[in-house]
């Protein structure tokens, strides 16, 4: 998502941002996933998660992306809560 | 039997009729008997593209109503010795041609004829999946555009998804634009769209005036457009290799089959 904005300020040609944003384009493009189906997975996923480990479901991310191999790659990341907390 | 290959590229606007007229133009002038087909029902161009707006009687769904054959409807391009065209009607019936249609009507032409090259209509709806239904192949034409990219790789996904195979054409290249860095190269397209590259067309102000004219760039002759769509021909006709090859012809495949297919 920042990718686009993050070479705005690194001063990259626009050419190589329009790279850029095409590659993430295409992968949201390709996975077919509208907006709040993308939503859905998520809040699923992170209910999913939360049944075996303690994390805040608000900063589950998904992220998709065209790998180097020009295969869509969806990555799901979230960081776990300390035991205690 | 000859080939069938349907010109196509999801936006409107990038060049698919003016690409038809002239390959078709040049497989011609190769001594191929070629037919063009406007399969852009309702909104037909390449009749005035190719100049023949006014010899046009009958039309692709007079033959597929049973009006007339589809012999009698071709309309010989005087300019050269086998090209012919098979104009679309103008009607606003959605319904006026089917996939099944479009099928019969191709596989007629390819018995006659070396080449039919099918001008498929902007979108990919009803007009698209009739465009390609008969095709045994497919040129992607895209300009260096985020938006005419990304429309070419919804039409390359349904492509895959139909089996057609894809090869791409980029138009209206400006070498300099690409050096300055404020344009998508040719090498560019080809590793976003995972395509092999047929050729890319220079921007060029001949094909605007050629146009104007209703002369196909490649008649009129001289023009860098005219040479490199003359190029495109010969590596269609099997006479000279690609331009470039690129590694992702499993990927389409993949994508066809979904997220989670592997590729083979």
């Amino acid at each position: 998502m920042w990718n686009g904005i993050k070479n705005f300020l690194s001063g990259k040609s626009s050419r190589e941002v329009a790279k850029g944003r095409l590659h993430l384009v295409l992968a949201h493009d390709r996975t077919g996933l509208e907006g709040a189906k993308l939503q859905e997975m998520r809040d699923e996923i992170a209910a999913v998660i939360a049944k075996y480990v303690p994390i805040d479901a608000d900063a589950v991310e998904i992220q998709i992306e065209k790998t180097r191999s020009r295969e869509t790659q969806l990555t799901v990341s979230s960081a776990i809560s300390p035991r205690n907390a | 039997m000859g080939r069938a290959i349907v010109i196509t590229s999801g936006k409107g606007g990038v060049g698919k009729t003016t690409t038809t007229a002239n390959l078709g133009a040049a497989l011609a002038a190769l001594g191929h008997s070629v037919v063009l087909v406007d399969a852009d029902i309702g909104l037909r161009n390449l009749d005035v593209v190719m100049g023949l707006e006014n010899r046009i009687v009958y039309h692709s769904v007079d033959v597929v109503r049973g009006k007339c054959s589809v012999q009698k409807a071709l309309i010989k391009d005087r300019r050269m010795e086998n090209l012919w065209l098979l104009p679309a009607s103008q009607t606003d019936d959605k319904d006026a041609m089917s996939p099944d249609d479009m099928r019969a009507l191709v596989l007629e032409l390819k018995a006659t004829h070396d080449f039919v090259i099918i001008d498929c209509p902007a979108g990919i709806e009803q007009g698209f999946k009739n465009a390609i239904a008969g095709a045994d192949e497919a040129v992607v034409v895209a300009t260096p555009e985020v938006s005419s990219i990304r429309d070419a790789d919804r039409v390359v996904g349904l492509l895959a998804a139909a089996e057609v195979p894809a090869r791409l054409v980029v138009n209206r290249i400006s070498a300099n634009l690409v050096k300055r860095g404020d344009m998508l190269s040719q090498v560019d397209v080809i590793e976003i769209l995972a395509l092999d590259l047929l050729g890319a067309i220079p921007l060029d102000d001949q094909v605007i005036a050629t146009t104007n004219k209703g002369v196909p760039a490649v008649i009129e002759g001289k023009s860098l457009a005219a040479k490199e769509f003359i190029r495109i021909a010969r590596r269609l006709a099997g006479l000279e290799a690609d331009e470039a090859k690129a590694v992702g012809f499993f990927t389409r495949i993949g994508r066809a089959l979904g997220l989670s297919a592997t590729p083979a």
